[in-house]
């Protein structure tokens, strides 16, 4: 009795890693599939509401991690801490949205986003939770004229493009996930490259230089180049910022033909983003 | 645990309601520049209060939504959650659970196993960029965050599923005797 109750559980495991097994063949590489696209618009306006209702929850942990993040540093970054406590305060979600708007808008304005393109405003409503994938979930879809491989960005610049889109949600990779490459340039430098992150530090991306003839200095800015060549060509439109240098030692320059990079967007504090859609890079 | 149809939609309704709070509440947060990760948590804690079969299981379905709801290859999420469960529920099978500490440290372990499962159905498809020892940090942040978010879920399910727990003795409190005439 006992051997065959043991055998039958050896049967299911067996079963279930198989099964496991053969759906990570199947759907490796693929996008999104119809089951998934099913489950995600059953489950996308419950993640809507449980994502506003624990906002007020969210901030306030995040504005404990921010407290401890501040101790210890100078007076300069005290008045950032302040802020960071205001922000904490419920009644101050709906400003952090409005900002977080008005900064979208601002960065239309300023040309940052390309013509050509419509962008789509949606809010962060799922990320992934494991260190090895960067990749969060946006409650707009190809219902709202996205489509796999758009580029989306926030206030700050460039945060990543479409991978995969179903009824209302869409998957967005970031430049933070390790699949991550897009195409630079520095500025003014004109100096080219593809700027690839580094697994567990979201906050560092390395730029690799195409051509290295010129150097480059601490606090130039990186966009996106937007290179075309022939029927190839980078997938985001040039001139999306995407960060700035912040370490650019002639030495390791020469020595590596590389230089760190600081985002321009907080990778890990998402909460409004445009998808640029309607472009002619897919 | 004897599943019958009520605690089977009780284990359903605290799956869905595991993963959907990871990633609208748990994945947003954090705590040292670190997000927890209460999957590989609730997996250990079904697996020990139910045995392997509901650990397997539970690994299987709750990374099986997992992967769903990220639109992310299904499979992955469940092949690492599966191993998790069934771990745990080994452990629940072989040795008695004498600690209450038994329960939160088992959560720690298996979720740094978890994440090292995670990396590594990654690395399998290839990982195309360099790896910073900060993935460490990461994941031994996580294991400590399991282990105090570890010790509240497996309080919270036991008390769920107690009514079908077959070990569950009925905890009374016992009375001081009287001593006559004092």
């Amino acid at each position: 009795m006992y051997r065959k109750q043991v055998r039958r559980r050896r049967a299911v495991l067996a079963l279930l890693i198989i099964g496991s097994f053969a759906l990570l063949t199947l759907t490796y590489g693929s996008g999104s599939n119809s089951l998934q696209r099913g489950v995600t618009a059953v489950f996308a306006p419950v993640s809507s509401v449980l994502d506003r209702a624990l906002k007020p929850a969210r901030d306030l942990i995040n504005w404990v991690d921010e407290t401890f993040d501040a101790r210890g540093r100078n007076h300069q970054l005290e008045g950032e801490l302040e802020a960071a406590r205001r922000e904490a305060v419920g009644a101050q979600a709906a400003l952090a949205e409005n900002r977080e708007y008005r900064e979208l808008l601002g960065l239309g304005k300023s040309g940052a986003i390309p013509e050509g393109y419509e962008p789509v405003t949606g809010r962060v409503i799922g990320l992934s939770p494991t260190v090895w994938f960067s990749e969060v979930m946006i409650d707009v879809g190809s219902g709202n004229g996205v489509k796999p491989h758009d580029p989306v960005v926030n206030g700050q610049g460039l945060i990543g493009e479409v991978t995969a889109v179903a009824g209302g949600v869409s998957k967005v990779t970031l430049i933070s996930d390790h699949s991550s490459a897009v195409g630079v340039k520095v500025v003014p430098a004109g100096v080219l490259g593809i700027v690839k992150p580094t697994v567990g530090e979201p906050n560092t991306l390395v730029l690799s230089f195409l051509n290295s003839d010129k150097n480059v200095h601490k606090g130039q800015a990186v966009v996106t180049s937007g290179w075309s060549a022939g029927e190839i060509g980078s997938r985001f439109p040039p001139n999306i910022p995407v960060g700035e240098i912040t370490n650019a030692s002639l030495i390791v320059q020469e020595a590596q033909e590389k230089v760190n990079v600081r985002p321009y967007a907080d990778l890990r504090n998402l909460g409004t983003v445009q998808v640029l859609t309607g472009g002619s890079r897919r | 645990m004897i599943v019958t149809p009520k605690i089977l939609a009780r284990l359903v309704i605290v799956g869905l309601f595991g993963v959907l709070l990871q990633l609208t509440f748990f994945s947003q947060v954090e705590l040292f520049h670190v997000s927890p990760d209460i999957l590989p948590a609730l997996v250990v804690s079904l697996g020990l209060l139910g045995g392997t079969m509901t650990g397997a299981v539970s690994g299987f379905a709750i990374g099986f939504l997992l992967d769903c709801l990220l639109i992310q290859p299904l499979g992955g999420a469940s092949l690492v959650l599966i191993a998790v469960g069934y771990a745990a529920g080994t452990f629940r099978e072989r040795f008695e659970i004498h600690s209450r500490l038994v329960a939160p440290l088992l959560c720690a372990i298996l979720t740094f196993a978890a994440e090292l499962g995670f990396g590594a159905v990654e690395a399998m498809f290839g990982i195309h960029t360099d790896v910073s020892v900060l993935v460490v940090r990461d994941m031994l942040l996580k294991s400590v965050f399991a282990f105090f978010l570890g010790w509240a879920i497996y309080v919270g399910l036991r008390r769920l599923v107690r009514p079908a727990l077959v070990d569950e003795a009925t905890v009374r409190r016992t009375r001081r005797p009287t001593v006559l005439g004092a």
